[in-house]
């Protein structure tokens, strides 16, 4: 962290957490707990680094993602910021098309 | 065998009882109407549009109800009144509870967990007591403020279910972070599937490890990894979940030359008994296993595949690529045949012991990673 100067309040919270030696209470994420920012990989590569462990066809698998938050890169976040987002697509093999990419809303 | 077992079978006894009686005094009253209790299999499920729930016979393999309710969808997990005449389903993202009749689809109990601005997901975390009195819930809270998030502990909250609509918590317990999955003992403890397995007090609210996962520290394996949420012991009347971890082949940490494997850890609703093991090579991904009743020493798994397993031996012995992915297997009471469900829009029935397809039973919408519950009661 000494390359590494905090700027923001969250950024000064992770140095105090370092002072005080609290990072142990960070545990490897086990059980899933929505949002997980995972790098783990699930939409591109298998965790064999192929294919044929991907949900088939990916229909099968996109609420799966999207209503959990698990994947909030890939797929909107169900669960808390696009809770409508299968509104008008009540089976994703068949209604897909109505399916929208999202874009975060301007703050008044 | 959890209570549907315990009704199973003093249902059966009165039948023998009263066909015992009979039989007795045939001489006497040869007038004696036949009881007859029949018990019939049924499975329940949810899809969307909304929150959609599907009662099926599985004699017939047909739906025989739905109901829809005005919830938003998500995840569709699933919990049975004792007697099995309400499912309480929580939904609209992780954050309400409908208690629906199943006969009349009436909405007998709901509960909005959110309040103000304090922000309530349960991650597919629900129970029912024994008694059918309470419904359990574990609470990931969050305090929404204009510039910043307040992440609250997380507690265990007890709602009364014949409280009807819009009912609050009527109890809440301190609760390890982190919980999916839950039941209860039959003698009324609240297992929950988290880090470890924990079993918490109903009446103090105190909880302990009953079985370490990701803090067991056995020489030789790495830890634990698990994810579930989906509860599929209930026909076994079993706390069920599924771990992957690694097996070192000489360096402890040597993930390179290691072998990976699955197992599962259960526990055991009667009589609380706890224990995990390993039961086959982990060679593709899998989402949620089962053992056979009957024969618990065979594991089925699902994904994309439906595969068999031999705990004892812990060698694949059966394996068939399937139409496509379906996150949840479960089974007939009498282990003769495999429903698997919970994503797109149906239902495969498969024979246990030839993996032969013998019925496709078809939804509405999608089922997400809703879960499925079978259980029996008279038809």
């Amino acid at each position: 962290m000494k390359h590494l100067k905090a700027i923001n309040s969250k950024a000064h919270k992770v140095n105090e957490a370092l002072k005080n030696d609290e990072l142990d209470e960070v545990m490897a994420m086990q059980s899933p707990v929505g949002c997980t920012a995972t790098t783990d990989p699930g939409w591109e590569v298998d965790m064999f680094g192929s294919v044929s462990g991907l949900c088939q066809p990916m229909e099968a698998d996109l609420y799966g993602c999207s209503d959990p938050c698990w994947w909030p890169a890939q797929v909107p976040d169900m669960m808390n910021t696009y809770p409508d987002w299968s509104k008008n697509a009540d089976s994703a093999t068949k209604d897909w098309r109505n399916l929208d990419s999202v874009y975060p809303e301007e703050k008044e | 065998m959890n209570s549907n077992f315990y009704h199973t079978l003093f249902l059966s006894s009165i039948a023998l009882l009263l066909t015992g009686c009979q039989s007795l005094n045939t001489k006497e009253q040869t007038t004696t109407p036949t009881v007859k209790v029949s018990e019939k299999e049924f499975l329940i499920t949810i899809t969307r549009p909304n929150t959609t729930l599907h009662l099926i016979d599985l004699q017939t393999n047909k739906v025989i109800r739905q109901c829809d309710l005005a919830a938003g969808p998500g995840p569709g997990t699933l919990v049975m009144s004792p007697d099995n005449s309400i499912a309480y389903i929580l939904t609209n993202h992780f954050s309400d509870i409908y208690g629906v009749n199943i006969d009349n689809c009436d909405v007998v109990f709901s509960t909005q967990q959110s309040t103000d601005n304090i922000r309530v997901k349960s991650i597919a975390s629900i129970a029912i007591s024994p008694d059918g009195k309470e419904v359990y819930t574990h609470q990931n809270r969050v305090k929404m403020m204009n510039d910043h998030y307040e992440i609250l502990p997380p507690q265990i909250a007890a709602f009364n279910t014949s409280a009807g609509l819009n009912v609050k918590a009527s109890r809440t317990f301190d609760a390890p972070r982190q919980v999916a999955t839950m039941d209860t003992l039959e003698s009324g403890g609240l297992i929950m599937g988290g880090q470890d397995i924990f079993l918490m007090d109903m009446n103090s609210g105190k909880y302990e490890v009953i079985l370490p996962s990701l803090n067991d520290e056995q020489p030789g394996y790495s830890a634990k990894d698990v994810l579930t949420v989906w509860q599929m012991g209930k026909v076994n009347n079993e706390y069920y979940r599924m771990y992957s971890r690694a097996k070192y082949n000489g360096k402890e940490g040597d993930l390179t030359n290691a072998d990976y494997i699955w197992g599962h850890e259960i526990v055991n609703l009667k009589t609380g008994k706890a224990e995990a093991k390993d039961f086959g090579p982990l060679e593709s991904v899998l989402f949620t296993s089962i053992r056979r009743p009957g024969q618990l020493n065979r594991v089925y798994g699902t994904l994309n595949d439906l595969k068999e397993y031999d705990s004892t031996t812990q060698k694949l012995i059966h394996s068939i690529d399937l139409p496509h992915t379906y996150y949840c297997i479960n089974f007939s009471h009498d282990g003769s045949k495999i429903y698997l469900s919970g994503a797109l829009d149906s239902i495969a029935v498969y024979d246990a012991d030839t993996f032969d397809k013998l019925a496709h039973i078809k939804l509405t919408g999608d089922g997400s990673m809703s879960t499925s519950i079978i259980f029996k009661r008279q038809g």
